[in-house]
């Protein structure tokens, strides 16, 4: 018998009991363990914590960008009265109350950087507004002449003051729709789901500009001579594909403890698949029109970016991601039956999570080669993306998987921390339509 | 027809009429109150064994499909067909045209390169896909379909409103005309009507005169098309056919028509002879003609300043009037002469530097003024383009590109060589 509404099943295990706890202990072990063999290797590695930052600012951009792509399910499902992604919901809310400690985690590159470390970010090293010729007759070529202006924006304190306002900004709005959501689990006030419905339309404008902002300041800004407007619309589809993928892992999870057993079923985890489906060709979409348009218009302060990713080592990678996080998701992922036999949604969930990071790897790594070029007797650091691309590796390092591990476990942390109480929603007036949801 | 036709209707039937004269039995039509009544009558019906009936509702009904035991559609794989061919199409498309059929050289880029393509292809991968789709749809479900039996009852009026329906044909081999009733009411229903066809056969066809519509406006339709078809296969005298004349044709003359009104029949008036217009007296020689005392000047009259400032001006000048042809580095080898060698051509513009024939070097600057106020050979002249002080300014940037291109080490100052050489390795 269908129906458009259901009630919750009498039998339903939708408290959170321990598996908050567990996944805390879990989380914490992990980041712990890796995040410890990190520090020893980055020590060792003999270029002053260089990789270990860049390993680091990808782990932690590829955290963020979970975060951000679950909390934007929470925020459109407001947005638009959305009605089978409520069982979720709860969970997906917990998810994104990982942003505190995110930012905190964060901290480990915000603050060498503040304090002077110029080996990161190139625009905060001191050549970045050097002079080609530092001729007597005034300064009017620069070694970077794209970057000297966007110097002002640029800066280590600038940059850290942004950094807190975006983590106090994602944070109040992710703990906010997390504790009005769990109000109505005690009230059942009705009135609840119209205040969000009412916050979330500028929230998600919020959202947007400073999803953007991230992208530009904590990865565009690795090849800071380099312009692209389109880079956090693309960043952000990135990190969707990533967040649908994990919010389907960690649903099946909680499953697997026995608990929303009744509540999540395959109609549930198709929607979840059809918006991996979704954002795996939204990603390839603004890549590409980020790539073509570039690539026609062929000027050298925007070409410069892709010609150390089309040819020299990093073309394998490129080519790698092309095939593996489009083509071959997006063919399999096209039909019906891949999203809703669990196990298929499973492979498909893992594979992007891992090329979602190998994604991020590849728009910051190639930036890790400075070249240095003698002007008038000085040596001068012309930064990232410089010199012949034959004299930039792939240069793969041990680091950049343990530190991305351990920050995986940090996002553990926050996870656990917020599975408490109930996993689902059980008095929002749309439960009912989200628990009979069926797919035509 | 006959008089054996409607004793069933006693039975449940309080809406039809006994007086009418009805046609063969087609199908019952039962009315449930709710989409999940309508849902559980369906997977009765099919639990019996009916295979002809359908359901009718206002809106899609979650699990009707399955109820009914209808198998999933083809259509995913047909669109997926449609926008692979859309794919393939849209390449191919490109290949033919750009490639293959006309090449055409656009600032040397290559004629065929997938990146390039890629928007097209994309473009008419969703063409096809979303016509399959369209299309298919119809297709599939045999639409459009203008007229049905179960429209002669009234209650099926309802369908598109507030009415949850099912009906069963006469034809299905399970169908008994008082069992099949009787499941109907068993699964709910607040009532079940019998449908009869119209006794008049021609009643069941579309009258004839919207066949003869369609026909004739569909051949109607076609007339362009031919009228498309001839002109490109014919040749005509005649002018375009204007079907909006806009402002096209004005009771006015242009410039260098022919005119009655004056005695040399020219609608052009020249300036008066004996006068001059205001601002353009130009009596300085040097300045505007490039003359000293009737000679090519070797000189810059004294309005050009010989310093940085003019040289930078009469590159971006020189950069934007005379590399097309002469090139960024003045060789000759420009974006014009660069595609007239991809043609198979072999014509180059002046090599301005050219130390083993140096013609432009030789010439005085009065005579490069003028070539670039009016032309030489080919070359047209700019002097309605560029305005004299940046004429002269690009006679001095040539004079700089001259230098330049045929320095040698001994020109760079001492200190500045060591720019000359390769940077270094990485360093990490």
């Amino acid at each position: 018998m269908s129906a458009l509404t259901k009630s919750l099943h009498p039998d339903e295990k939708y408290k959170a009991g321990k598996i908050g706890q567990s996944l805390t202990k879990i989380g914490a072990g992990i980041a712990v363990v890796f995040l410890a063999i990190s520090v020893v290797l980055g020590a060792t590695h003999g270029d002053h914590w260089k990789r270990f930052l860049y390993s680091y600012v990808i782990g932690w951009s590829y955290i963020f960008s979970i975060c951000v792509g679950v909390f934007w399910l929470v925020l459109l499902h407001h947005l638009v009265r959305g009605r089978w992604a409520t069982v979720v919901r709860r969970v997906a809310e917990a998810m994104s109350m990982a942003f505190p400690i995110v930012f905190v985690a964060g901290l480990v590159f915000v603050i060498p950087l503040v304090a002077g470390y110029t080996d990161l970010y190139y625009w905060a090293h001191p050549d970045a507004a050097k002079c080609l010729v530092p001729a007597a007759t005034g300064c009017h070529e620069y070694l970077n002449p794209t970057l000297v202006h966007k110097l002002g924006w640029l800066s280590p304190g600038f940059f850290a003051v942004r950094y807190v306002v975006y983590g106090v900004l994602y944070t109040a709005m992710a703990a906010y729709f997390h504790k009005k959501s769990r109000e109505q689990d005690d009230s059942g006030d009705p009135n609840i789901s119209e205040k969000l419905r009412v916050a979330s339309g500028p929230a998600m404008i919020v959202y947007a500009l400073i999803t953007c902002l991230v992208a530009f300041d904590v990865l565009m800004s690795m090849a800071p001579k380099w312009y692209s407007t389109i880079y956090g619309v693309s960043f952000w589809g990135s990190a969707c594909v990533g967040a649908f993928a994990a919010l389907g892992l960690v649903v099946l999870g909680i499953q697997r403890t026995g608990r929303l057993t009744h509540s999540v079923n395959p109609e549930h985890y198709h929607d979840i698949g059809k918006w991996m489906f979704a954002f795996t060709f939204f990603w390839a979409y603004t890549a590409f029109s980020q790539f073509m348009l570039q690539w026609y218009g062929n000027m050298p302060e925007e070409t410069v970016w892709y010609k150390y990713r089309l040819f020299g080592d990093w073309q394998w990678v490129s080519i790698a991601i092309l095939v593996g996080f489009w083509a071959f998701p997006f063919v399999f992922l096209m039909s019906r039956w891949t999203k809703r036999i669990v196990p298929s949604l499973v492979f498909f969930a893992v594979w992007q999570l891992v090329f979602h990071w190998l994604d991020l790897y590849w728009n910051v790594m190639p930036s890790y080669d400075w070249l240095r070029a003698e002007h008038d007797g000085a040596t001068l650091v012309s930064g990232p993306l410089t010199g012949a691309t034959a004299l930039h590796h792939v240069g793969f390092s041990p680091l950049d998987v343990t530190v991305w591990i351990g920050l995986i476990g940090v996002l553990l942390v926050g996870f656990g921390r917020n599975l408490r109480g109930n996993l689902i929603p059980v008095k929002d007036p749309t439960l009912g339509m989200s628990l009979a949801h069926e797919n035509l | 027809m006959t008089e054996s036709h409607d004793h069933d209707h006693e039975s449940f039937d309080g809406g039809g009429d006994a007086d009418v004269e009805e046609g063969r039995l087609f199908g019952v039509l039962a009315e449930y109150d709710t989409p999940g009544e309508l849902v559980e009558a369906a997977r009765r019906v099919r639990d019996a064994g009916y295979t002809d009936f359908d359901c009718y509702s206002p809106f899609p009904v979650h699990g009707i499909d399955d109820a009914m035991g209808i198998k999933r559609t083809i259509l995913p794989a047909l669109v997926f067909g449609g926008g692979v061919t859309g794919t393939v199409g849209g390449l191919l498309l490109q290949w033919w045209c750009n490639a293959y059929n006309w090449p055409w050289n656009i600032s040397g880029k290559p004629t065929w390169s997938i990146p390039a393509n890629v928007p097209i292809a994309f473009e008419a991968t969703i063409l096809l896909a979303v016509f399959t789709t369209f299309f298919g749809m119809w297709i599939l479900n045999r639409l459009p379909q203008v007229w049905h039996p179960f429209f002669r009852n009234e209650r099926f009026n309802h369908a598109t409103d507030d009415a949850f329906l099912l009906g069963i044909e006469a034809r299905d081999r399970r169908f008994d005309p008082v069992a099949t009733k009787k499941l109907l009411v068993d699964a709910g229903a607040i009532s079940v009507d019998n449908v009869h066809l119209d006794p008049d056969p021609t009643a069941h066809h579309m009258p004839k005169w919207i066949t003869a519509f369609i026909v004739a406006s569909t051949a109607f339709a076609l007339i362009p098309f031919a009228i498309a078809a001839k002109a490109r296969t014919s040749h005509s005298a005649e002018p375009h056919i204007h079907i909006f004349p806009d402002m096209d044709f004005q009771p006015k003359y242009k410039s260098d028509q022919a005119m009655d009104l004056f005695e040399d029949g020219r609608e052009n008036r020249g300036e008066l002879s004996g006068t001059i217009a205001r601002g353009s007296l130009n009596a300085d020689d040097l300045f505007y003609r490039g003359l000293e005392n009737g000679q090519w000047t070797v000189n810059f009259p004294k309005q050009v300043e010989l310093n940085e400032q003019t040289i930078r001006r009469g590159k971006n000048r020189f950069e934007i009037y005379c590399t097309p042809c002469h090139g960024f580095d003045g060789r000759g080898m420009g974006a014009v002469p660069t595609r007239v060698a991809a043609g198979g051509g072999a014509w180059q513009a002046r090599n301005l530097v050219d130390a083993s024939n140096p013609v432009a070097i030789d010439m005085p600057n009065g005579q490069l003024f003028n070539t670039i106020s009016n032309g030489y050979n080919t070359m047209m002249g700019y002097a309605a383009q560029i305005p004299f002080a940046d004429r002269w300014a690009i006679v001095l940037y040539v004079r700089a590109l001259q230098r330049s291109q045929n320095a040698s080490l001994e020109d760079i100052p001492t200190d500045h060589r060591s720019d000359m050489q390769m940077p270094e390795a990485p360093s990490k």
